[in-house]
This record gives structure tokens, sequence and C-alpha cells, in this order.
């Protein structure tokens, strides 16, 4: 069911112009919400927000290419991207232009310099546009409170440097620069039910209340009134695509084209009121809601879902009547996520050592079971995401790939295969246990339980039931540093890279007499850091209740209209929210290190080694060396290093879950990180199991960089040392794979079982790097970062960094050869 | 009780194999080895003792460390001169000449960052099946099990045999990856134990066997026979060389050996050579001149395979 066949034309032409894209930004969002803010200040932002959205929805530009098959842009250009003053205020794109350097090139725009991987550009009418409102939203943004006023212990953990809470000499907080997002939106209900029944399911409402709203009523009639106003919005909108494309097939000559437009703008002014009909019709659509969407919030990390199950119903029936061919139905998969790749915006800069090139954080999620029944759920649309992936040679968005113990052995092959075609997806999911996890901590209905999906990184979300994410905070992500929250339990609660000092004291290194006093000193601050943080994340969900309901993502989400409450405040069928670990593995190894050479072999004293790591190794290069080669390290099956690692999960879980706000009875722990450990690591210093200051922290669940040495099989049994059905927030395992292991049909088999091994005895995730020569290459220049990588040729085995260079060169020319 | 005294030398114990032999597997490597193939790619594997190795990248340097330079009984480590390591950084490493060593480890033992090491651990049987029933709900999905290799495993029998019946206990599928160049009773105490052979079959003309290896190849063919007629399973392993065995001609000749035997034969494995191997002879510091070529091509090799299937066989490169 899968052949990763050439694309057609007119997918190839766009897949050129995503692939050397230039972003253009504009000023059409900004001006048009200036105006309705000028003209309606003060006016509940319950009712502002909608306010905006339906300005914009009336007035922005709308435009359909020649080669598009599924339509609808973010910006006012076909790879433009139009940015909200709402969360970031006006001044950001001015000042980029005026302090990195951008310059007026040919075609008369600002473009960014040519030294930045990133392209982006913005014409010399929107820039002007833009300083004229540049300071107007000054104080107005919806985080401005929260940059205003902070809660008082708010300077402690800013300035402790163990979190990714800051305080700017400007008064910028950064608490809550970006809405939160983070959550699969109600696709399946906005597909099945329609804008038009749900604007009337609020009209009725306030039809039967009208003059009478006592008690709750009030409250309710906010928000029914909201969802009235967003609904016709996005009513609006859709209808303005239809308008679009009925014009453009007036003027069209080829028939066939004009055809496939008068289709379009048929379904468009039908789909726009009433629920979908088509395979075309539920595409578009998906397309079209997150549109809307990010004109509301422009939302991070907003989901698409699981696709091939609200998809397939619709190409089925489509099949069934003979409308639509599976070549036809094929390429509108492949239009569907170029577009999503045509939604990422850059403002160029020279962040992708950290960020990637590209991501939309648009996860999507194939395969898993049927909610109803349990049975394997793969269909057709599964294969062709994986079939657009592969032969699109797409590595955005996410996809995650859902495993039960029925997932079919086609299924298994395309997905391999695809790994080998785009590297690193897609990411392998297990539905027995996140199923279980899902029921067990976030109190899921079995049924919606087997409906998850994964969203952003890693996280795990109920699909449109669930609202899973903190309200409008700046650090969804790794906020908490434990590599550093564990170098102050062991220096006094001092923060060994600024001095500062916590208001919670835990002794020094070497003070403590025992492997115990070092945990509980651990413990100790872990639980004044994660208090500290969570308190802050509720600060945010209070000022949030008031000052930014979200009505478009609650409309589609499970019982919120039912409640007739917003899914900020509640409304949805399940709410949680939480954060996330990286590189717990550095914080475990630095134990185990001081057991080891401290407690059980006494090869030093606390305060050698206390000495040693403040001094960041220096004039202690031996005991350096000694720690790096002989003391166990997580990752390689040894239970002496892997009981510390399940220490210090176990202990980050039961703190989460000692948190909570008035929303979220849940706070969930989860062990991933995007890369953000080599953020982490620049302002980390150095740890006990030998890393030096600066140096990248350990990646997300997955071993310190280079400790693991005996391979794939040790990695995921070491993981295994702890309870996965805890970590509800996801979890990532990276694993590096030399192509050696998937050139053969056995070899690809070897893949699969080991992954099913793994998830039978409990493993939540896993996702393999197909190593690249782009690999190999990084490897080269930072050899301490890939020791561990390892080349197999049948019975011969070495490390790649410890190899000479003419053969480190001559592999890479292999790998070249071997996968592209 | 008495086989937990039975020890071997062993050089690696990879998990994950899934070159050696059918799905996932560990393969254990038996230390020493009675041939001497010149394109051997682990020469760390042909000794039957401990030896000292030498890895440059990971020395921290003299003027940082300098530990190894004091303790060699027989002065075989001198200081050397300033040089630059990988990173470009002025470094001084030691010149280790091991005319005199008598791999007593101890500088080994003194070097902290492991840039000198002993390759070669004794290990017992309880050391090696602790390591295997961790990997082995690994096995029971794919078909794998655990790979003993050298070396020349049979070359340690006893162990070799205890592993293997301890393996047996807990219904682990075995493979032996063997040269085939020992007594067949040898291979007789093992048959029982052994799901398979991963047998080596380097050379079909004996006189350029004994030539280029140093022992003719007629008991290793008459094995192959015995196992065959025996009922044992064989997984032939063909290191295909440039300009000794890789010729259309010489493939007839595995061609019509492997035919008579053809029952008994579930792979033909034909593992291309490379220059991967020339890393591990330097960091054993011997001078020994050593074979290299240019790897095989991939269309001689799809040749060469086109050519085996033809005569009915199954063959897989690598």
């Amino acid at each position: 069911m899968y052949n990763f066949s050439p694309v057609t034309d007119r997918i190839n032409y766009m897949r050129n112009l995503i692939r050397d894209r230039v972003t253009e930004h504009d000023a059409e969002l900004a001006v048009i919400m200036t105006e309705v803010h000028k003209k309606h200040a003060g006016t509940p932002p319950i009712i502002l927000r909608p306010m905006y959205i339906k300005a914009i929805c009336e007035k922005k530009s709308i435009s359909i290419q020649d080669f598009e098959l599924i339509i609808g842009n973010r910006g006012r250009e076909w790879l433009g991207t139009s940015m909200s003053p709402e969360w970031f205020g006006t001044s950001f794109l001015p000042n980029i232009v005026e302090n990195n350097g951008w310059t007026i090139r040919e075609d008369g725009k600002y473009h960014n310099p040519d030294d930045e991987q990133e392209r982006a550009c913005i014409s010399v009418e929107d820039y002007e546009a833009l300083c004229k409102i540049r300071n107007y939203w000054d104080g107005k943004t919806t985080g401005a409170p929260a940059d205003a006023w902070q809660p008082d212990f708010y300077e402690e953990l800013a300035g402790l440097a163990c979190s990714d809470y800051f305080m700017n000499p400007g008064g910028l907080s950064g608490i809550m620069s970006i809405p939160a997002g983070h959550l699969t939106p109600g696709y399946q209900k906005i597909l099945t039910v329609g804008f038009g029944a749900i604007k009337k399911q609020a009209s009725d409402w306030m039809a039967e209340h009208r003059g009478v709203l006592m008690g709750e009523d009030m409250d309710k009639y906010m928000f029914y009134k909201a969802a009235e106003i967003t609904c016709e919005a996005a009513i609006t909108l859709i209808n303005r695509y239809g308008d679009c494309a009925a014009e453009k097939a007036l003027s069209e000559q080829d028939p066939k084209r004009k055809a496939e437009l008068e289709m379009m703008a048929d379904s468009l002014h039908y789909i726009s009121e009433n629920p979908v009909r088509t395979f075309w019709e539920a595409c578009q659509m998906a397309i079209m809601y997150q549109i809307f969407l990010s004109m509301e919030g422009g939302y991070p990390g907003c989901a698409f879902g699981r696709f091939d199950q609200y998809t397939w119903p619709y190409l089925k029936a489509d099949l069934d009547k003979g409308t639509i061919t599976m070549e036809q139905a094929q390429e509108i998969v492949d239009a569907f996520f170029l577009k999503i790749n045509s939604f990422y915006g850059s403002f160029g800069g020279k962040g992708v050592n950290t960020q990637g090139i590209g991501n939309s954080y648009m996860h999507t999620t194939i395969g898993g079971v049927i909610p109803e029944t349990g049975e394997d759920a793969t269909n057709p649309v599964t294969y062709m995401t994986l079939e657009s992936v592969g032969r699109l040679k797409l590595h955005d968005p996410t996809i995650s790939l859902r495993i039960n113990p029925n997932t079919p052995q086609e299924l298994w092959d395309c997905a391999i295969e695809t790994s080998k075609l785009v590297g690193g997806l897609p990411l392998y999911q297990n539905d027995e246990v996140i199923i279980a996890g899902l029921m067990q901590e976030l109190g899921f209905s079995l049924e919606d339980a087997r409906d998850y999906s994964l969203i952003g990184c890693q996280e795990i979300v109920g699909s449109g039931t669930d609202y899973p994410a903190g309200n409008g905070l700046n650090a969804p992500h790794a906020s908490v540093h434990y590599s550093v929250v564990f170098g102050m339990a062991i220096n006094n609660g001092i923060n060994p890279m600024n001095g500062k000092q916590a208001s919670v004291q835990t002794g020094y290194l070497y003070e403590m007499n025992s492997i115990e006093e070092v945990r509980n000193a651990m413990e100790t601050m872990m639980r004044h850091i994660i208090k500290m943080h969570v308190s802050i994340q509720n600060y945010t969900e209070y000022l949030t209740y008031y000052n930014c309901p979200h009505p478009g993502l609650s409309i589609g989400i499970a019982d919120c209209m039912e409640k007739g409450m917003d899914c900020t405040v509640g409304g949805a069928r399940y709410n949680s929210y939480g954060g996330t670990a990286t590189g717990l593995a550095t914080v475990a190894d630095s134990i185990t290190a001081i057991k080891y050479m401290c407690f059980d072999e006494k090869r030093c004293t606390t305060r050698e080694l206390y000495d040693a790591v403040m001094n960041n190794w220096e004039g202690y290069e031996l005991l350096r060396e000694e720690i790096l080669n002989s003391v166990p390290h997580y990752g390689n099956g040894d239970p002496y290093a892997d009981c510390e690692l399940a220490w210090v999960v176990d202990t980050y879980y039961k703190i989460c879950r000692e948190c909570y706000s008035k929303r979220s009875k849940v706070f969930k722990s989860g062990m991933y990180g995007a890369a953000d450990h080599i953020v982490q690591g620049y302002t980390t210093w150095a740890t006990p199991d030998g890393r030096k200051t600066g140096e990248p922290i350990a990646d997300a669940m997955s071993p310190a960089q280079g400790r693991s040495v005996n391979g794939p099989t040790a990695v995921l049994r070491s993981s295994l040392c702890f309870d996965h059905t805890h970590y509800m927030d996801g979890m990532a395992i990276n694993l590096r794979i030399h192509p050696a292991a998937v050139n053969t049909e056995t070899a690809k088999g070897a893949l699969r079982d080991m992954t099913r091994t793994f998830f039978e005895q409990g493993g939540m995730e896993v996702q393999y790097n197909i190593v690249s020569t782009d690999t190999l290459h990084a490897a080269q220049a930072d050899p301490g970062a890939y020791r561990d990588l390892v080349v197999r040729i049948a019975g011969y085995s070495a490390y790649f960094v410890e190899l000479p260079l003419d053969l480190q060169n001559d592999l890479i020319r292999r790998t070249e050869n071997e996968i592209g | 009780m008495q086989k937990n005294n039975i020890t071997a030398l062993i050089y690696d114990i990879q998990g994950f194999s899934v070159q050696d032999g059918p799905g996932v597997r560990t393969t254990v490597f038996l230390k020493g080895c009675p041939l001497r193939c010149p394109w051997c790619h682990s020469p760390e594997s042909q000794r039957f003792d401990r030896e000292l190795n030498w890895m440059s990248i990971r020395c921290i340097g003299l003027d940082t460390c300098g530990m190894c330079l004091d303790v060699c009984p027989n002065g075989c480590i001198k200081a050397g001169e300033v040089t630059q390591n990988a990173a470009g950084d002025d470094i001084r490493y030691p010149e280790v000449d091991k005319t005199n060593c008598d791999e007593c480890g101890k500088c080994a033992a003194a070097c902290k960052a492991t840039a000198l090491y002993m390759c070669g651990d004794e290990v017992t049987i309880d050391d090696v099946m602790y390591r295997i029933k961790r990997d082995k709900p690994f096995f029971e999905d794919s078909g794998g099990g655990v790979t003993v290799s050298g070396g020349e495993c049979l070359a340690q029998p006893e162990f070799t045999l205890e592993l293997i019946k301890s393996c047996k206990e807990l219904d682990i599928n075995v493979a032996i990856d063997t040269t085939g160049f020992v007594k067949y009773d040898v291979i007789k105490s093992v048959m029982p134990y052994t799901d398979m052979f991963l047998y080596d079959l380097k050379c079909m003309d004996s006189d350029l066997h004994k030539q280029v290896i140093g022992v003719p190849n007629e008991l290793i063919l008459e094995n192959a026979k015995r196992i065959a007629e025996a009922g044992g399973k064989l997984w032939i392993r063909i290191p295909v060389m440039p300009m000794y065995n890789d010729s259309e001609e010489h493939f007839k000749l595995y061609g019509e050996f492997l035919s008579e035997i053809k029952d008994a034969v579930i792979m033909v494995q034909l593992l291309p050579y490379h220059k991967m191997g020339l890393s591990k002879y330097a960091r054993l510091l011997t001078n020994k001149q050593v074979f290299t070529a240019e790897p095989p091509s991939d269309a001689l090799m799809d040749a060469r395979k086109a050519q085996l299937e033809a005569m009915g066989l199954p063959v897989r490169i690598h």
C-alpha cells in the first residue's frame, strides 16, 4: 500500500517553492487588530477577542494559487505570515529589521542578512505600517499584567536562573509572552457538526435567557456570545475563500482546473456552515480551522490530531461512490502536508543549532485503535500519510505512529522505510502504556483514552476532549533546569553559575555523609523549585481566566458548549497541565558518580569531588577521567546506575503530583525537551558525572551523550527501570541507528521486533534516527558528544569517533551511498 | 556448580546484533583464533591472551597526566614530542614500543583515560549469562538469540559448550560462528545445543587457502559436509575478497560445493571486504603489514549474489 512513487508536477512545484521559501511578513493582522482595539477599548476580553477575529476574517487578504489543491494562508502572501500584536506587541518586527541588518533588495523589500540560515523579508509599506503603531501595544499585550507585577517569590525564582523564568532590566518577565496552545483542537466536532449548528446552539441559549441572567448564567452568556461571534467569523472566512474560488473559476481557461475551482467554491460555501461531505472537504476544513485558530491566538503546538481517523470515513464514502481515485486522494494528502509546511514563519536568525529549520509543531498522529472497540484502526490514509512524508521527504510536521499489538506487519515495514527516508520520523508511541496511563493519571474514560493523540514535541492529549496545557506561559517546555537544581542541592542552595542563594539551604556535598543525604538534599531542592514554578504557572492561569479566553478553541472541544464554559476556565471534558524534564540522566549519573566514588569505592572524598566540580574540573582532570571511565552510567543495562535514574524520575513525578491549580487537578510530568538540553547546558555549571560547564546535558529520556556504550537494547532496557505510565506529558527516547541496521530486509525486521519487545515490556515511546552523513560530520566536529556512535559491519564494530580521520571519511562516503 | 568455574577470554559482547544470524541477537566474541586471515577486521580477536591497545584520541596528554610513564617494568613507554590532537591543540603522547612488552597491563591500570587499555576480559559463564538474560526479551519477538563468535569460539570448547547449554536451559536460540577449522569431535559435542552454525567459507582452492591463511581447507569443507549429514543447519558466510575469491569461476566452485549440501544451507551471507579493520591494527601497535584492497563494488556483489541464487541458494549481502 506504499511505494514512495513520484509526486504530480504541481505538488513538486509547490514543494520546491516551500523548500526555497522566503517568509514574507506583513502588517495586516496588526493593523486590523489595532483598529478594533482602538474602537472597542475597555470591552471585556471574552467579547473583544472574538471581535478581533471577526474583523480579521472580514478584511484579511484572500488568495488562491494556480497550483493549490488545498487552500488558505496565514499571512497575506502564500508563504507569508502575519503576526498578532496581542501577544508580541508591534515593535518586535521593526526592531529585528533595524537591529539585525536587514537591507532593501532588488524586489524593493527588506531582507535579512545572507549569513542567516532562514530567509525572511518584509515590504517597505508593511514595515512602515508597523512603525506607525509601533508602541501602541506597549502595556496592552495579554502578558502585560505579568510583566507589571509578579508574586513576591518570583524574584527568587527568576534570580536563581535554574528555570526559564527571568527578569529583564526593562521589567519584561516573559512569564506570559505566548499563548498556551499545545493541544489537539476538536477537528472531529468541527467536521461532523459544522459552525452553523454550533452557532445555533449558542444563539438558542441566549434567546432562551434573554434579559434573564441569574447566578452562573452571566458567565455562560458571556461565553455563548463569544461563541456566536466566533462562529460568524469562521463562516465569513470560509465563504470568502469560496467566493475567491468561484471568481477564479470564471476566468480559468483550463477546463480541468475550472472544474476543480468550481468544486472548491461549491464545497467551501457549503462547509462554511454545514458538516463536511467529502475527503477533500474534510482535509480542507482541518486546514481552515487551523488557520482560523492561528488568527485567534497563534496557538503554538496546535496539532492535527488523528488525521487518518477523522478523514478516512469520507474517503471511504468517496471511493464507494466512485467519485475519487486513490491517486487523486494521495495528491490531496500531499497538498495537505505541504500546506502545513507553508505555515512556518521565520524571522531569520541563527538559532538553527537549537531549533532546527522550519518546524510548524503541528504534530500529526496516525494508527492506533478504534475508540469504541479497541480494534486496530489502520486504514489507507495511515499509509498515505507515511507515503507523503516519505516521498516528499518532509521532516515536518512531526508524525507519531501509534503502535498496538495488532499493528499490521505492512504498516511496520512502511514506517521503518519512512524512517530510512526521512530520519527520525515517525515517532513510535505505545498504545498499551499510554491508554493505561491516561486512565490512571488523568481519569480518562477508556474510549477517550483510546482516542489520544500527540502534540508539540511529545505531549499526550485527548483528541478534542482535553485542555492539556497551562494557560499562557512562556515556558511550556522543560521549564525547570534539573541539572542546575542538582548543582544547588549540593551547594547549600547556591547556583554556582551566578552565586545566587535560594531561600532553602540544603548543605554542601562535603558535609554529606551518605548517598541518602545527597538524595534528600536533591528532593528538598526539587520540591522547592518545582512548587515555585507551578505557583507562577498558576498565576498565569489566574490572569488568563479573565484576560485571554479562547472561544475559537472552546467551540470545538468536548463539553465546553454544553457547559457554556471556556476551555481556559475548565470547560473541557479533561483538564490538565504540566511540564517536562529533560536530561534527568545527567542528574542520575551525577548521583551515581558520588555514590561510587565517595561512598562505595571510596576513590575520593566528597570534599575532593566537590572542589573538582566547583573548579569545573580544572586541576582535577584525572579524577574526571576516572569518573567517565569507571563509574557505571545510566543506559547500559546496569542496575547500579539505572536505580539512581529511577529514583530521580520517581521523585520528580511524586513532587509534580503534589501540584495543582483551580482548573486542573493534575500537574503532569514528562521527559522530553526538544533541543532544550543544549540550551540548558550552556547555563549549567559542571556536574559530578564529569560534565564540564556549558556542555549539553542529556537529551530528554536518553542516556547522557556518549555514556551508553552497550547498544540500543541496553538503552531501552535501562529505561524500563521506572514505570512509564506515570509520564503522561510524554517521553522521548532518541536512538541513533547505523544504516547497516536497516539496509537489509532482515535487519529492518530486527528494528521492528526490538521496538515491539520494548513496548511489550512497558516502554512508551522510541524514535530512530538513522545515522546520516550530517550526523557523522557533527560527530567529527564534536567527538565527545558522539562517543556512543557505533559503526557496525557484520562481526566488526567500532566507535566512529575513535576511528582515524581517513576511515571516518570513508564511512561518510559509504553512508551517502546507502541512504542518499 | 562446576561449570561456574569455567572461564573464557572474551573481547566483546554485542547487543542488537542484526548481521550475525537471524533476528535480534546478542553476540559473545571469544578471543583467540587458529587462523590468520590477512584481511581480518578484528585483529584483537586473534591472540589467546590479553593484549595492550593504544588509542590516542582518548589520551589527555603527558603534561596533564603522565601516569603511564613510570609504571612499565620493561621500559616500553617513553615521553613523546609535542604534537597536535584531532582538535588541533598541542599535546604530548607517550611513545609505546611493544618490543619488550609482556602484556602485564600495569600501564593500562594506571591510565584513567583508558587510552592504554587491555583487550580481553576473563569471564565466567554466570557473567555472560547475566547479560544474556537481560537481553532475552528482545530475542523472542524477532526469532533472534545468542551467537557465540570469535576469534574461534570452538577453540575454547569447554566454555562454549557450557555457555550454550545454559542458553538452551532458557530455551534461547543458539548460533555458533566458526571458521570450521576444528576437530569434528568438538563440533559434534556442541551440535545438540546449536540451532545453526554461522560457517565461514573463505576460499574453495585449498592451495590458495594454505598460501594465504596458513592452513589448507579440506578439514573445513569436510566438517561442513559432516554437519550437513548430521542434520545441522548451516548459515554460510563468505568474505568477498578482491583478487582472491571474488571471481565468477571461484563462485562457481562455491555454488557447486554448496549445492551438494543444499538441504542444510539456510542462508549464504556475502560479506564484502571493507577497510575498517585497519584502525584496529594501529591500536594493537603492530607493525605487521596488513592486507588492503579496494572494497568490491555493489555491482560485483549483486552479480555474485545472482550467481548463487541461480543455483537455488538463499543469499543475502551483509
